[in-house]
């Protein structure tokens, strides 16, 4: 878990280190995919609340819209 | 001539009168999801014993755009649960405690302010268990530069809860008391029946090229209260027993960076690392990686694994390890240290149909992933969403 941990942030760091380029309305063809999107599908959310209780941490970037006890 | 070019500019003058005109939309979402678990590991229990869960939740999503900056949000719906393990809070098979409900309903309001990209949203709602009744208040912001190269995004969210069981009952109606192991109730554990949670939310997208996408969401979360589940028991090395007893406050970090990358012209690859740093002693590092495959311009194939370790809470102890001397204990194997692992597959698709002149098909998604902990726990879950958008008359 370790080398993996430190392989995503040697990537991560890598990849800001490369200056973005602007990108052109006509030239978002891929950008406006809707798989594109960085936030969570409506179908992956049980998963996220699923997760966020069977696990003792919880999701970032997911939207818990209400409260509930996950105690069973 | 004259006459015919005078004719002719009040032709153009005519074709030229054109007032914008924006139709209502409103956006239906329908969702229905099932989750399946056994393991045997229960809280319930002192961290021994069946954790067979059974969820059922149907919900709905309508969002109404009376017109471009203005859009109302609800969100309702509710939770059929059958478990064996919270049957066990009395020992009695099929007893009342082996089947719950929760509902929940939310409402928001989005304002889009008309010359900036900022956009403003509050909502608020309800959440009822038999033993649980939560109210929540959120409150965002978010903006997108013009250039469409970066966004942003800030919401807080707090949340209100009272553990108190007797709200669903025929006999009560209304909040009576927290619920404690039938042998165990001969004295009150906890004074306190509240928990409030506050959590603070970011986000932020930066457009890499023009096929890659990258987000950062930082989080902050505080909780205070009664943090323990009243039902969970603890069987102590002496042999003595107890109620999960937990501290009344808890600070959460949650971290997560993603990105999308669009390569070839079908493949969109997307790769997800989380972190989480609690004050329990919990720290977690998950990857999860996605592939969606474009099978045609309406069905989207995406096969998706994720892995996850956790190092467990200093106040976890299984069955029978904690001294009767500690302050807090909790055998619940949610706080243990554990890797998880969750593989599975979506079908994304998306026709965008119409019926008629105002009703559009938009997609349908369906989603199922097997989810595995080291300890033996497991769980199906399936997930099918259906989209559909109606627009107003044009008058």
């Amino acid at each position: 878990m370790q080398k993996i941990k430190v392989t995503f942030w040697v990537l991560l760091c890598s990849m800001s280190l490369v200056s973005c380029t602007t990108v052109k309305p006509y030239q978002r063809t891929y950008l406006n995919d809707p798989e594109m999107e960085p936030g969570v599908r409506t179908a992956q959310k049980m998963e996220q609340d699923a997760q966020t209780i069977r696990e003792g941490a919880s999701t970032p970037g997911g939207a818990k819209t209400s409260g509930g006890c996950g105690c069973n | 001539m004259a006459l015919s070019l005078l004719a002719r500019a009040q032709e153009v003058k005519t074709d030229s009168v054109y007032t914008k005109r924006t139709v209502s939309k409103t956006q239906i979402e329908a969702v229905v999801s099932t989750y399946t678990q056994d393991g045997n590991n229960s809280a319930v229990t002192g961290g021994i014993g069946t954790e067979a869960l059974v969820v059922i939740g149907p919900n709905l999503k309508i969002s109404h755009q009376f017109n471009k900056y203005n859009t109302i949000i609800y969100h309702g719906g509710a939770d059929f649960i059958t478990s064996a393990s919270t049957d066990n809070i009395d020992f009695v098979r099929m007893s009342a405690s082996h089947k719950d409900t929760r509902g929940f309903s939310d409402i928001s309001y989005r304002r889009d302010l008309r010359k900036t990209d900022l956009g403003i949203t509050a909502g608020t709602g309800f959440s009822l268990e038999s033993d649980y009744f939560s109210v929540p208040v959120s409150f965002s912001l978010d903006y997108r530069e013009p250039s469409r190269m970066r966004s942003y995004s800030v919401a807080f969210q707090a949340f209100f809860d009272d553990l108190r069981w007797g709200r669903l009952n025929p006999d009560y109606l209304r909040p009576v008391k927290l619920i404690y192991p039938v042998e165990l109730r001969y004295k009150n554990w906890f004074d306190n029946v509240k928990r409030n949670s506050y959590n603070i939310k970011f986000s932020f997208t930066q457009v890499i090229n023009k096929r890659m996408v990258a987000a950062f969401f930082p989080e902050f979360s505080y909780q205070w209260g009664l943090l323990s589940t009243p039902f969970h028991r603890i069987y102590f090395s002496d042999g003595t027993e107890k109620v999960e007893n937990l501290p009344t406050q808890r600070f959460k970090l949650p971290l997560a960076a993603r990105l999308h990358y669009f390569a070839g012209k079908r493949n969109i690859l997307k790769g997800q690392y989380s972190f989480f740093w609690d004050n329990f002693g919990i720290v977690s590092n998950g990857i999860e990686l996605e592939c969606a495959v474009k099978l045609s311009p309406i069905f989207t194939l995406s096969p998706f694994a994720r892995f996850y370790h956790q190092s467990g809470s200093k106040y976890f102890k299984p069955y029978k390890e904690h001294s009767s001397s500690e302050s807090y204990y909790s055998s619940d194997y949610d706080l243990s240290t554990m890797q998880t692992y969750k593989a599975g597959v979506g079908l994304r698709y998306a026709p965008f149909h119409y019926v008629g002149k105002r009703f559009q098909f938009e997609e349908m998604n369906l989603r199922y992933a097997y989810y595995r902990q080291s300890n033996g726990l497991w769980a199906h879950m399936v997930s099918l969403v259906i989209d559909v958008a109606a627009y107003g008359k044009q008058k």
